[in-house]
């Protein structure tokens, strides 16, 4: 079992330059007058093709992190790399998963899919989108469902169309935040499956924000723990099981319960010292 | 094939319009009974209303009836565009919103209707000071419905849109326009009724032909049966605009009947 010892080890991909750095980036947001610090400075790497999951209490800083790279904010100190280059503005090598899922309202979930393959950037003939369309809608299970609206699907529906939404144009590296936290446990794993047999095929970088350590360690390379605000970075966990792995089973395993439990205990005392502040 | 509970509907359907057609006749016929007892100074009498439309038809009502339904619509469609047009680049460019604020704010304040003189001066007695006139009201009320509208676009669509790639003109056109859909359907039908009096209002002040001439002709020698044809005209124009603004809603909102 020394599998999931915590000694430093070799990363799947720790040879290649980190697709993903920031370099002492932290964020001060204003409210009203006063500071508000969402994020210490941190740093982090994250090395193409590498799964890592950002946990940690809510209000901790994980989605300000996402933000960062995506570009949707600016760092306040330090700097966040992309490829070796700073991120200014709208990062458009990503695909951006949200909290709050972004559709919108007036197309049906099928022409919603399709969006980004209606842009000029990657402009797709249409037969080949249709058929792309519905490739996606099959995977994330919404045949059937093309022609509703986003308003007539179910949270964990709109989840799902949102996700197939950001994958058919398959960008190089997938930034997600609680992607599945609205779905229930059966179909949570089913989703879990297809996202990792995706990213594996498509050869993605992935930085996923939950709060669900069971999905971390199922998913993930590298786990980081941040810690309550202001966000830093409090340990990072290499998850040493190999791959692919069986999503629907693998939590039964003892390596998952002893990851889970070395998680759980950093988060613990990290909720306590939080409160303290 | 229709289900009982269809045929109970188209039922009831069936007997309020037969309720609503026994009512207008009845309105008629005590019009008509207090006209012809002695009150048709004041209110004319529906048969002579009819035999009035009946000779206009045979005569000059479509060169009248051209006349403002042009200035209407050619006014309606120049101002609404421009309205809705000019609300979303304003809406979506917060600075060039500031900057401009003082001079739309200044404007509006003018009661549009009172620029009629100054058009009729400016444009003459066709159809030019009226499709004005009707242009500049239509586009105040286009440009503050669709400008509220394109500040209410969520900036996380924005971003998302952005993060796809998609470049200014794909946003404005993928999400800002169809979002601000909505808001500009409300401004049309909002402002369909004040531009059929904006062009009424022209028509009565100085004009060469127009529904508003008939009006002012027929005013000054108290022939109130032809002051009660023009109404009613103008009244079957008003409703035909609102059932017209009524379907183009429908068509163009369906996503938000599929949410209700």
């Amino acid at each position: 079992m020394d599998q999931i010892a915590p000694a430093p080890t070799q990363s799947r991909k720790r040879d290649d330059p980190a697709k993903i750095r920031l370099v002492g980036a932290g964020k001060t947001f204003q409210v009203r007058g006063t500071e508000l610090e969402a994020l210490k400075p941190v740093d982090l790497g994250v090395g193409g093709e590498e799964f890592v999951a950002l946990v940690g209490p809510s209000g901790c800083g994980k989605s300000t992190i996402l933000n960062l790279v995506a570009g949707l904010l600016a760092p306040s100190a330090g700097q966040v790399l992309y490829d070796g280059e700073p991120v200014t503005g709208p990062n458009r090598r990503v695909g951006y998963l949200t909290q709050k899922d972004t559709l919108l309202p007036w197309r049906s979930t099928a022409d919603n899919i399709r969006i980004s393959l209606e842009l000029k950037c990657r402009a797709t003939p249409r037969a080949e989108a249709t058929d792309r369309v519905a490739q996606m809608m099959e995977l994330v299970g919404l045949r059937g469902f093309e022609h509703h609206y986003p308003a007539e699907l179910s949270g964990g529906m709109r989840k799902r169309a949102a996700l197939a939404r950001t994958l058919i144009y398959e960008p190089e590296t997938l930034l997600m935040d609680e992607p599945f936290g609205a779905l229930d446990a059966q179909l949570k794993l089913l989703m879990l499956d297809q996202l990792q047999r995706l990213t594996r095929h498509r050869r993605m970088t992935v930085l996923f924000v939950t709060h669900d350590l069971g999905e971390a360690i199922t998913l993930a390379d590298r786990i980081v723990v941040v810690s309550a605000r202001p966000g830093r970075i409090r340990a990072v966990h290499e998850v040493r099981l190999p791959r692919p792995r069986d999503v629907f089973t693998i939590r039964f395993s003892e390596d998952f319960a002893r990851q889970h439990e070395r998680l759980w205990d950093e988060l613990k005392d990290d909720i306590i010292k939080g409160t303290d502040v | 094939m229709s289900t009982p509970s269809q045929q109970a509907q188209s039922g009831a359907r069936d007997s309020v319009v037969g309720w609503q057609v026994a009512l207008g006749v009845a309105l008629l016929i005590g019009w008509e009974i207090a006209g012809r007892a002695g009150a048709a100074r004041w209110v004319s009498e529906p048969s002579k209303i009819a035999v009035k439309l009946w000779i206009w038809l045979g005569g000059p009502l479509y060169v009248h009836l051209a006349a403002t339904v042009t200035e209407l619509v050619t006014g309606f469609a120049i101002g609404a565009s421009l309205g809705a047009l000019a609300g979303m680049m304003l809406g979506r460019s917060p600075v060039a919103a500031a900057v401009l604020r003082p001079v739309i704010v200044g404007l509006y304040s003018v009661p549009r209707v009172a620029l009629a003189p100054l058009f009729i001066k400016f444009f003459g007695l066709g159809y030019l000071p009226k499709i004005v006139l009707v242009g500049i009201v239509t586009f105040f009320l286009l440009f503050f419905n669709t400008f509220s509208g394109a500040q209410r676009i969520d900036e996380d669509l924005v971003h998302s849109m952005e993060i796809m790639g998609a470049g200014r003109w794909e946003i404005f056109r993928k999400l800002v326009a169809p979002g601000c859909a909505v808001w500009i359907a409300g401004g049309i039908k909002t402002a369909l009724p004040y531009a059929l009096v904006a062009t009424v209002t022209g028509e009565l002040l100085a004009t060469r032909a127009g529904l508003g001439l008939l009006l002012s002709q027929a005013a000054e020698q108290f022939d109130m049966t032809s002051i009660y044809a023009v109404l009613l005209l103008l009244m079957v124009i008003g409703l035909l605009l609102s059932e017209a603004a009524n379907r183009i809603e429908q068509r163009v909102l369906r996503w938000r009947q599929a949410a209700e």
